[in-house]
């Protein structure tokens, strides 16, 4: 074997006599030595054949939205301290370098770390944050000078997998930390930087180790042979892979270097599962147990990794803290014995905790939900090979902070809830977005958090029930001069006779018809008589035509039960809809991913935001009116036993026959949130839009305090003083007197004023609401 | 017997061949670069050299400040004057209401023949004086850097780029108009004129109290829809444009 190695060897005369059976002996041996020769040609051309190409495949890489700071900014300290640990910043006493924070009071010093984006790098740099109430009030450099804008690097949030899972982040040899390489070599292999691929110094060593303490205890390979195990090798153990093993570790030596084995080593080694998902190389474990980057790990942190190359399993530092923190230390005191570290480095690494971020934090949760989506996005786009191979960077727009707070908002409404009966199998799905910019941000398939299965937020296609109002009233106000808030419309009982000779006869909820009522009463109030009869004015095919402008892109018959919601949508098409009403009329395709990077860092894809008029301003303005009445009068009224009355919302309730759909939609300038609740099998529940989906929408609204939605009122639209029972022009000055806003031309004639005093009590309009309703 | 060498060194040789890279060249190729945060900025490009996956990087910056002779690209353009807005999927009833099918003007939509459409408004009372593009400097600090940003991008004929920095911009400040109008810019520039003129149409409903500024987005609908084919559209949006002023 070894004069595989060396030229040298060739010219050595052999040794021994000239008897003749030790001729045949040498002649035999000759003609093994062929054989050999003949395996060791075999084996190189594997061993350089992978190692020269392409080595790994890498999965496409998902981040969250990089978090971007400004002054103004709605973002409360505790919120971005929770971004900061997700991201893994130390924190310290004062910012010694990129990837720490410091907390002082209402400051935080930070130095960023930098990132490749899509329109170009962000540097790391020092900032100084300082927070006021919920807003940044100050973006500084440390040095003082103001900064306009700074965003963080964003976190990763999963990838996009093959099927053998193998998954890594590939680093380099110089982005290893202080005191990695020197631990590896004096944990794994002492000899490594003298030896020629295999020790059979460590072998003898391993092997007295072992016949003195009777069992397995040591291996002799070295770190060259454990690559070549790893990476070209099964995990069989005999004496012909050892020998394969060691011919091979020779031949990689023989054609690389040290330093290149080594990295090779760095990226290869495996150091957990992840579920089902293999992690290896020191790169991706540093960010799977600590959320850092691999070079800003401390002397501690390397012990631990290093430790755990002995048995990643045995050695989890979330699974066996102790045993893992054990192993630890000792690695730190075999670095003291070596003179790798000093006394005192030891001491001072062995006080710290192990220090590996917990599960259910942000920083080691699972976002599948959100991941389907983009996947789903991807796949339109790209093959799965490219997906899962070429170390794509995927940049989407989800928001962890608020897919946080939508999971505990439907946890803690499950838990509050769990008294009713035959909550327990009732599901849960949720999409969040942006109206203004028409991102999803966060995203829930289940209640059970991290759960990959089954995705009710794009799967679940279920009939909407009243949710589909909206698109019946706005097809009436598109219509000023028939329709106005304030048209009186009547909600007293009716049959209709459908195509087929059935009689239909809708109900209110209440079971009750409410006389002859506003418009907008009507539609807050979720009154079906009332919709369906306005629906029947205006013509169930261009109720379906607005619900196509709405974006809904499936294709409904136009039987008059559409009118009350008997089409099924899928969460996320709900969002579609309520985003075109969010956004003053502009249609935008929701959007998760913003855009792709390749491995490289090169820009290779945007997903460009683009929006589409497809309604007149002045009649979303309307439709927005009758549907913040929902929520403050209607039947989404309970909103404001918890959400503060300044806040301006929008939103409508929608249960779909027998309760087996609860839904909510609704949104707020800068938020909104579609919740549906129901049993996969399709079977009762015990909750209406209001008693359930609203309150999992209101405790998130809580949590994620939204900006009030202030529409700005377009040209076309004017506010009229009315009489609240008659609806007749009004004034100002007279008692009760409300303001309602008109298209213009379609307002009441202005009522004569009621002289200088003040309007009194003005609450008579409100009494129209009883109970829970639809 | 004393022949034992030719076995040998013909082995030799053999094994020697295998051997034959040199040692310390390394025919090694990565296909990932490393992505650890510390690494990945050090990734440069220059503005210059994307891979064109999505842009139709058709027309200069420049090309498009030329208001007269920008050449009508839709084919079939003349048909389409009849339909100013053939490029929404969506040309539903209620949109047009009257039987007058007068080209859609958006900002003040004729929602019913009865109603006037009024005459923009400085509704909010703003002096019309701090409209208008040249009011840059007024921007916020955030806003005002992406734009700078935006502007360089787009002066290096990096589109793209420009168009990422707008959108950043506009989710800081999603109802600033001025953000909008540049966001309808760069689509123009980009050759999505039916794009441009949607987002200057979003930039008006947030231009109330600015009429320079709603001339300019007026200018771009202009433009916009004459490039789609749609010259009654633009003439009347010329004439929004001067009203405005």
């Amino acid at each position: 074997m070894t004069r595989t190695r060396s030229p040298r060897s060739r010219k050595k005369p052999p040794s021994g006599g000239l008897r003749p059976w030790l001729g045949w002996a040498l002649k035999l041996s000759l003609v093994g030595l062929v054989v050999l020769a003949g395996f060791a040609m075999y084996l190189d051309a594997i061993v350089q054949e992978k190692f020269s190409g392409k080595r790994w495949t890498i999965p496409a890489k998902v981040y969250a939205r990089p978090l971007e700071l400004f002054v103004g900014q709605k973002l409360s300290k505790n919120d971005f301290l929770t971004e900061l640990d997700a991201l893994g910043y130390r924190r310290e006493s004062a910012v010694s370098g990129p990837g720490v924070a410091a907390v002082n009071g209402n400051t935080v010093d930070l130095n960023t770390r930098g990132f490749q984006f899509y329109e170009g790098a962000e540097q790391a740099q020092p900032v100084r944050v300082r927070f006021s109430g919920d807003y940044v009030a100050e973006l500084s450099s440390t040095n003082g000078s103001k900064l306009p804008v700074v965003r963080l690097e964003p976190l990763l949030i999963g990838g996009l997998y093959p099927k053998n899972l193998e998954d890594r982040i590939l680093i380099n040899i110089d982005q290893a930390p202080p005191f990695l390489l020197d631990t590896l070599v004096t944990v794994e292999d002492r000899d490594f930087y003298h030896h020629f691929g295999v020790s059979p110094k460590s072998i003898a060593r391993a092997m007295w180790v072992n016949t003195s303490s009777g069992q397995m205890r040591q291996g002799g390979s070295t770190l060259t042979q454990q690559l070549v195990k790893n990476f070209y090798l099964t995990n069989e153990r005999s004496l012909s892979r050892k020998l394969t093993e060691a011919m091979m570790a020779l031949l990689l030596e023989l054609h690389y270097d040290k330093r290149e084995i080594l990295e090779a080593y760095l990226n290869e080694v495996f150091v957990g599962q992840d579920g089902q998902r293999a992690v290896h190389g020191f790169g991706l474990a540093s960010q799977f147990f600590f959320s850092q980057p691999l070079a800003e790990l401390k002397l501690h942190q390397v012990a631990l990794l290093v430790g755990m190359v002995k048995g990643p399993s045995a050695y989890n530092p979330r699974r066996y803290p102790e045993r893992a923190l054990e192993r630890r230390n000792l690695v730190l005191d075999l670095l003291e014995q070596q003179g790798v570290v000093t006394a005192e480095q030891v001491a001072a690494a062995k006080k710290m905790p192990l220090g590996v971020t917990k599960r259910g934090s942000l920083a080691d949760s699972s976002f599948p939900g959100f991941l389907d989506l983009v996947k789903r996005q991807l796949r339109e786009d790209y093959r799965d090979e490219d997906l899962t191979e070429e170390g794509l960077r995927i940049f989407t727009s989800f928001d962890p902070i608020l897919q946080m707070k939508s999971e505990a908002a439907v946890g803690e409404t499950f838990k509050r809830l769990a008294g009713r009966k035959g909550s327990d199998e009732v599901e849960a799905a949720m999409v969040v977005t942006n109206p203004e910019t028409g991102e999803v941000q966060a995203l829930i398939g289940s209640r059970v958090p991290g759960f990959a299965g089954f995705n009710r937020a794009l799967d679940a296609v279920r009939p909407i029930g009243s949710l589909i109002k909206p698109a019946v009233y706005l097809t009436a106000l598109e219509r000023p001069s028939q329709y106005t808030l304030t048209s009186w419309l009547s909600d007293d009982p009716l049959s209709i006779k459908g195509a087929d000779g059935q009689i239909w006869k809708p109900q209110n909820y209440d079971r009750r018809s409410h006389g002859t009522i506003f418009l907008y009463q009507s539609m807050m109030n979720s009154y079906n008589l009332g919709t369906v009869r306005l629906g029947q004015e205006v013509g169930v095919p261009n109720v379906l035509k607005t619900l196509a402008r709405l974006g809904v892109e499936r294709q409904f018959p136009a039987f008059p039960s559409m009118l009350l919601g008997a089409g099924a949508l899928s969460p996320m098409e709900v969002a579609t809809m309520y985003q075109t009403l969010a956004n003053g009329g502009f249609n935008t395709p929701m959007r998760g991913i913003r855009s792709v990077l390749t491995a490289e860092g090169q820009p290779l894809k945007r997903y460009p935001f683009q929006i589409q008029q497809r309604f007149d301003p002045g009649s979303i303005y309307l439709i927005q009116n009758a549907m913040q009445h929902v929520m403050r009068e209607g039947t989404g009224r309970s909103v404001y036993n918890v959400l503060p009355k300044s806040l301006a919302l929008a939103g409508k309730t929608g249960t779909s026959n027998d309760s087996r759909d609860s839904w909510f939609a609704g949104f707020s300038q800068d938020l909104l949130a579609v919740v549906w609740l129901g049993r996969d099998d399709n079977g009762k529940t015990p909750f209406t839009g209001a008693t359930g989906a609203l309150q999992v929408w209101t405790s998130f609204m809580n949590k994620a305090d939204p900006l009030p939605l202030d529409m700005p009122q377009p040209d076309n639209i004017v506010q009229a003083w009315i009489d609240p029972h008659t609806g007749q022009g009004s004034d100002a000055s007279c008692p009760g007197a409300v303001q309602m806003p008109y298209i213009r031309g379609s307002e009441p004639p202005a009522g004569a004023s009621c002289g200088a005093q003040a309007p009194a009590t003005g609450d008579a309009v409100m009494d129209w609401v009883k109970g829970w309703l639809n | 017997m004393n022949k034992w060498w030719i076995p040998a060194v013909s082995a030799l040789a053999l094994l020697n061949g295998c051997a034959s890279v040199p040692q310390g060249s390394i025919p090694v190729v990565d296909s990932g670069v490393p992505v650890s945060n510390s690494e990945r900025v050090s990734s440069q490009r220059t503005a210059n050299n994307y891979p064109q996956a999505t842009a139709q990087r058709t027309a200069q910056p420049r090309a498009i400040t030329e208001d007269s002779g920008v050449v009508v690209m839709i084919p079939g353009g003349g048909a389409a004057v009849s339909t100013p807005i053939s490029s929404q999927p969506f040309t539903p009833g209620p949109i047009t209401p009257g039987p007058a099918a007068a080209p859609i003007t958006t900002g003040s939509y004729t929602p019913s023949t009865t109603y006037r459409a009024p005459a923009p408004i400085t509704a909010s009372g703003i002096p019309s004086s701090s409209g208008g593009l040249a009011a840059d400097e007024q921007l916020d600090g955030p806003v005002l850097a992406l734009l700078t940003t935006a502007q360089q991008q787009q002066s290096s004929g990096d589109l793209n780029g420009a168009s990422s920095s707008l959108e950043r911009a506009q989710r800081v400040a999603p109802r600033e108009p001025q953000v909008l109008y540049r966001l309808a810019q760069v689509r123009m520039a980009q050759g999505d004129a039916a794009q441009a003129e949607q987002f200057a149409r979003r930039g008006l409903t947030f231009a109330s109290g600015r009429p320079d500024l709603q001339a300019s987005l007026w200018g771009l609908i202009a433009q916009a829809r004459e490039k789609q084919g749609d010259a009654a559209g633009a003439a009347l949006a010329r004439q929004k444009a001067k009203v405005s002023l």
